[in-house]
């Protein structure tokens, strides 16, 4: 068998990290143009309100079925482990703040991911190799302010209202597999559940920052990758496969420190 | 007039533009004559800045552009249109939001100003209001090629640009694309710079040509200034062109 050069072996690292380190950079200068052209919001407001669609009524199907699941889930798995050591209204409240604090933001924002992530990168990477782009510079429009603004905010905005509405039906389906369905426990002891430990602040936490934050992860991923496109329907597919991974690792990356650093 | 001085580009290893000098006068249809590969796209992109190139400077009228902000530069392009090799209407709007999209960000023009202006362009390019509502993916190349043209009308620009504008196109397409550069220099009184490999298209609309070969321009002059042998030598062949 052939043996790899060592020299390769760090040439290839090297090139892959200066690859990482750029790729990093430009992420971050994109999202500095993105706030630089947050007042051009108005001027290219059809788009945004084009977005606030997109983020929000075409994934709130999937986000209702992903959120029903997941309380069902939770609820299942919490069920089968319960012992006479935590009574059921604790593990209500652990299914509660498991729900709301952690799986359905995180879930839903890496299935978003996917389903936006991907599609605002193959949108603006066929743009791009399309000569769209170039087209928009032309009609002197700023492409970062026509595409990419509207794209952020909207997920800034829409992705906590999807995770409201998510943590709703993920409580709610919760209450009703174990309530209503079995006698696992009685609708005021699931009250008393809930009401258990209860912080303001914990709601914030799971249903406005940490989706608010992932909105912003995958706008901006699915942007940066669409307009780093190049090289025909391969390219779009590369960009496509790159904005959902890199939102995907960047999402748990943030879950992480945002929980040590908030909660 | 457009004075572009010592152009280059290289990407990667590659020397693309290697040091142009070319004069454009004003009203006049300039067209940059070449065969593929030899940087045609890459300097007409550059003189608009889509590219930025590695050393040289670009004026109009006297002002380098290559100094201008780009602030600057973004309010100096409402003087400018650019018609692409593949016409690069916008997929998600429809031919009248193509048509109205820059007087809808950039005029103050009421609904019923919008629409008249639309509906001149489409009929000045031969078109029916009938397209008007649809997407560009529901239109053959031909008729994207002319919204496109209609598209770069609407602006009013003091320079056009095109990139390849018959490259795709049937003989009929062609020549109704000839017909309308030559109809749109005369209602806007525009500048025209066309890159083309197509010495057809620049026998019917050239006031003056530059050979590019190799990222320079071999020869500029007018077109019958042009002989068989010199377009032997740019395309290295025979006469195997329609002249």
């Amino acid at each position: 068998m052939a043996r790899i050069p060592s020299e390769h072996f760090f040439e290839k690292l090297g090139e892959r990290s200066i690859s990482f380190f750029t790729t990093v950079y430009e992420i971050a200068i994109l999202f500095m143009q993105t706030i630089r052209a947050l007042p051009s919001l108005w001027f290219y407001r059809r788009q945004f309100i084009e977005q606030l669609y997109a983020f929000s009524v075409k994934t709130l199907p999937i986000a209702a079925v992903i959120a029903i699941f997941i309380g069902l889930g939770a609820t299942v798995q919490s069920t089968y482990q319960s012992s006479e050591l935590l009574t059921r209204a604790v593990l209500v409240n652990v299914i509660f703040k498991t729900t709301i604090l952690e799986l359905c933001p995180i879930v839903l924002s890496l299935v978003l991911a996917g389903k936006l992530g991907a599609s605002l990168a193959a949108e603006i990477g066929s743009m791009k190799i399309s000569e769209q782009i170039e087209a928009l510079e032309t009609m002197s429009l700023d492409p970062v302010g026509f595409l990419v603004v509207p794209r952020v905010v909207a997920g800034l905005l829409m992705l906590p209202v999807i995770t409201i509405i998510a943590n709703f039906l993920a409580i709610f389906s919760s209450f009703f597999v174990s309530a209503v369905t079995s006698e696992w426990i009685s609708a005021a002891e699931f009250g008393s559940g809930l009401e258990m430990d209860f912080k303001v602040f914990e709601m914030y936490f799971g249903n406005l920052i940490k989706p608010a934050v992932y909105g912003v992860l995958i706008a901006l991923m699915g942007s940066y990758f669409g307009l780093k496109t190049s090289g025909g329907a391969k390219g779009v597919g590369a960009a496509s496969t790159n904005a959902v991974v890199v939102s995907a690792v960047f999402i748990v990356i943030f879950d992480y420190y945002l929980g040590k650093l908030l909660l | 007039m457009i004075s572009v001085r010592g152009i280059h580009k290289s990407f990667d290893e590659k020397e693309v533009l290697t040091g142009i000098d070319l004069d454009i006068p004003d009203n006049s249809t300039m067209v940059i004559l070449g065969p593929s590969g030899q940087g045609k796209t890459v300097f007409i992109k550059t003189l608009v800045r889509l590219i930025e190139p590695d050393a040289g400077s670009i004026s109009y009228d006297g002002e380098d552009i290559l100094r201008m902000s780009r602030r600057e530069w973004q309010a100096y392009q409402n003087n400018i249109a650019f018609v692409f090799q593949n016409s690069a209407l916008f997929d998600f709007l429809d031919v009248r939001e193509n048509l109205s999209l820059f007087l809808r960000m950039h005029k103050k023009l009421t609904p019923f100003q919008m629409y008249a202006e639309v509906s001149r362009a489409i009929t000045f390019v031969g078109l029916g209001d009938d397209v008007l509502d649809k997407y560009p993916e529901e239109l053959s190349g031909g008729m994207r090629k002319r919204v496109a043209i209609a598209r770069a009308m609407i602006k009013r620009p003091k320079y056009i640009f095109y990139d390849e504008p018959t490259t795709g196109l049937d003989q009929n397409n062609a020549e109704k694309v000839s017909e309308l550069i030559l109809m749109l220099k005369k209602e806007i009184a525009a500048t025209s710079i066309i890159v083309t490999h197509d010495i057809k298209l620049m026998r019917d609309v050239a006031d003056r040509v530059a050979l590019l070969r190799e990222g320079n321009i071999s020869f500029t002059g007018t077109k019958d200034e042009i002989s068989a042998e010199t377009l032997d030598f740019l395309y290295e062949t025979r006469g195997e062109y329609d002249l």
